[in-house]
């Protein structure tokens, strides 16, 4: 068991540098998702921990001790690769097995760990057959049976469900929360899918361009974005954004919505600017309900059954997402009454930091 | 003339069936005549006492019987085995170097050509080259022998030594010809199992051997497939550089043929032929085995 913490971690590779000075702190047992665009550094920032690439500034120590030049073998860490790199010519067995035949340990320890990882895993009726052999999922079990058989204390997995087809990575996702909760391991995740970040995660770190753009808890980031980018990135359908004019007035703020319409917010701002107004589609309202109300047209309409989500115009031409009840009537070129409730709206300056957060608490 | 539908009702019916034999056809052909005739024209040569210009005379298994009782093919097979074993070498050479060359310094491309020049030049400049080296008095191996001993062996004219030393003039261009097999192979090894076995404390000997090698198993095939074949028909070093002596020691099985069916020795076609099914079957052994694996590994896929 063991917590890991990083401090100013930096990467370079020559003149670009890749991670720019990363401080971290994951708990004992917690459940850690990395997510950003691709691009961002997350594959690279596990590897760090994994060992796999070289830490070019700053300490990384796991378990209290200092890992920074450690082989990866020996951090303790075990991970779940994305293509699973299962070694094509051993069985299954084999394969679960081998981590611990390199350590030197026994025949009978070997088997008797790999017969309680593929226990745990369902894996026992496969144990005999090549990797070739097996679909997908049983792949991607097999590679976290070969990481369970070590007893890390940190899991690390690099986008592990990304090459399974949507249902299966339903379930796994749910195989791999169900494990956190059995072994009580500290696991870094990392995923581009923000989807597995919330249903997963303890604590979701998002990363942009080598940078560290917050770290929370899955509604922590959802209700209180700290910036644009962490805004737009948690969410689905993402937030929708909206050009505004703000003043203080009256100890609030007053914007001005797109169209005239004027909305009273709370927070305090020094002088009048011009701001980006975020609120959910969830948070919108068809029916006109909320505290200023917007007329708009119909773009598109995708029903999904549960729920609507209307595409629509607004008086100067953004077009924003608002989710509505499964039965709503309005077809694409229609008119609608948008209601914007003040609770839900954040506010963010013309640098893109959170200036107001909608967080539903007032 | 009214034309007939039914040739061309016949080709679109069929065309699907016909077309692979028909692409095939060319080189069936010439396979045929090239190498399955002559093969066949050879066992039956063998049976017969000919000059190549007069008349045949069947003679049955006389020619084999005469062989069985020849010292030099005995002589020829033996080294031909000696051939076989030390041939080998070349696979693990090749690795050692591919390996060693397999790395991102500045000017690896100019090392890496320079590693494979002696495959591209001709067996009969490095038997050349090879036999000077060896040379006593100038060659820069005799001087050396004689540096660290004090005398000197002329390894082309001892019997002891002459097989040896023309096995290793072809190591050196084969050696070369295993390491680009070996060389391909590496640059398509699968990256993350390498580092999913460093996860697992699999370092140096131990990662090369039960990561690095079995992705390399295709490399290693083939290679043992030119070079077992390469060993068994040896000939062009042997006659460039000893011609068989001194005595006959360093002969192998293909230069004894070529000796009694085409040399100054005699126009033995006969023997010859007799010599050169006996090369053939021990060839079938093994391409027998390189077939089977190619059909098994096929099954597998």
């Amino acid at each position: 068991m063991a917590e890991v913490s990083l401090s100013n971690v930096k990467k370079d590779f020559g003149a670009i540098s890749i991670i720019k000075g990363i401080d971290l702190e994951i708990k004992d047992g917690e459940f850690c998702v990395f997510v950003g665009p691709s691009g961002c550094g997350k594959s690279t920032l596990l590897r760090m921990i994994a060992g796999l690439e070289d830490i070019s500034q700053g300490a990384l120590r796991i378990g209290g001790r200092d890992m920074t030049r450690v082989g990866p073998s020996d951090r303790g860490v075990a991970m779940v690769f994305q293509s699973y790199a299962l070694y094509p010519h051993m069985t299954v067995g084999e394969n679960i097995g081998f981590g611990l035949r390199m350590t030197g340990h026994d025949k009978a320890e070997i088997a008797k760990r790999t017969a309680a990882a593929a226990k745990m895993l369902q894996l026992e009726p496969l144990l005999a057959r090549k990797p070739g052999q097996l679909s997908g999922g049983q792949r991607q079990r097999v590679a976290i049976g070969r990481a369970i058989v070590r007893n890390p204390e940190v899991f690390l997995f690099d986008e592990p469900l990304s090459n399974l087809d949507a249902s299966l990575r339903v379930q796994m996702r749910g195989e791999i929360s169900r494990l956190h909760q059995d072994l009580g391991a500290t696991m870094i995740y990392v995923t581009h899918d923000q989807v597995e970040a919330m249903t997963m995660a303890d604590k979701i770190v998002v990363l942009s361009a080598g940078r560290i753009e917050q770290v929370g808890s899955p509604l922590e980031l959802y209700h209180r974005p700290k910036n644009l980018f962490v805004a737009g990135f948690i969410g689905s359908p993402k937030m929708n954004f909206i050009a505004v004019d703000a003043r203080p007035h009256d100890g609030g703020i007053e914007v001005t919505l797109p169209g005239g319409a004027v909305l009273q917010l709370a927070g305090s701002l020094a002088a009048a600017a011009k701001m980006t107004l975020g609120l959910r589609p969830e948070h919108a309202s068809a029916t006109g309900a909320g505290d200023a109300v917007l007329p708009a047209k119909v773009h598109l309409a995708e029903h999904l059954g549960s729920e609507t989500l209307f595409f629509v115009g607004l008086a100067d031409g953004t077009e924003i997402a608002v989710k509505a009840d499964g039965l709503a009537p309005e077809r694409p070129g229609d008119s609608m009454q948008i209601g914007f409730p003040a609770r839900a709206c954040h506010l963010f300056n013309a640098d893109g930091q959170a200036v107001l957060n909608g967080d539903l608490t007032r | 003339m009214p034309h007939d539908p039914q040739p061309a009702r016949f080709w679109k019916r069929n065309q699907m069936k016909i077309a692979p034999y028909a692409f095939l056809a060319p080189g069936a052909v010439m396979f045929l005549i090239y190498v399955l005739i002559p093969i066949v024209q050879s066992i039956w040569i063998s049976f017969q006492d000919w000059d190549g210009l007069g008349p045949k005379t069947w003679v049955g298994l006389a020619n084999y019987v005469e062989l069985m009782d020849d010292d030099t093919f005995y002589v020829a097979l033996k080294n031909n085995l000696l051939w076989l074993g030390l041939y080998l070498l070349a696979i693990p050479m090749g690795l050692a170097a591919a390996l060693f060359l397999n790395q991102n310094v500045w000017g690896i491309r100019l090392y890496k050509s320079l590693f494979f020049f002696p495959f591209v030049i001709s067996q009969v400049v490095v038997g050349l080259m090879f036999t000077w080296f060896y040379a006593p008095d100038f060659g820069l191996f005799s001087q050396l022998i004689k540096w660290l001993t004090g005398s000197e062996v002329a390894i082309l004219a001892d019997e002891r030594y002459v097989t040896y030393g023309i096995i290793a003039a072809g190591l050196w261009p084969q050696t070369a010809y295993c390491m680009i097999l070996y060389l391909t192979g590496l640059n398509n090894l699968n990256f993350e199992q390498i580092e999913a076995a460093r996860m697992d404390n699999a370092r140096g000997w131990r990662l090369l051997r039960h990561v690095i090698l079995p992705q390399l198993a295709p490399a290693t095939f083939i290679a043992m497939v030119v070079t077992v074949i390469g060993a068994l028909r040896s000939f062009d070093l042997v006659s460039i550089m000893t011609a068989g002596g001194p005595y006959g020691s360093s002969q192998v099985l293909s230069y004894f043929m070529y000796e009694q069916a085409l040399s100054e020795y005699g126009y033995r076609m006969g023997y010859g032929a007799a010599i050169a099914v006996v090369l053939f079957l021990i060839m079938m052994v093994f391409i027998t085995l390189f077939i089977m694996r190619m059909i098994a590994q096929e099954r597998n896929r």
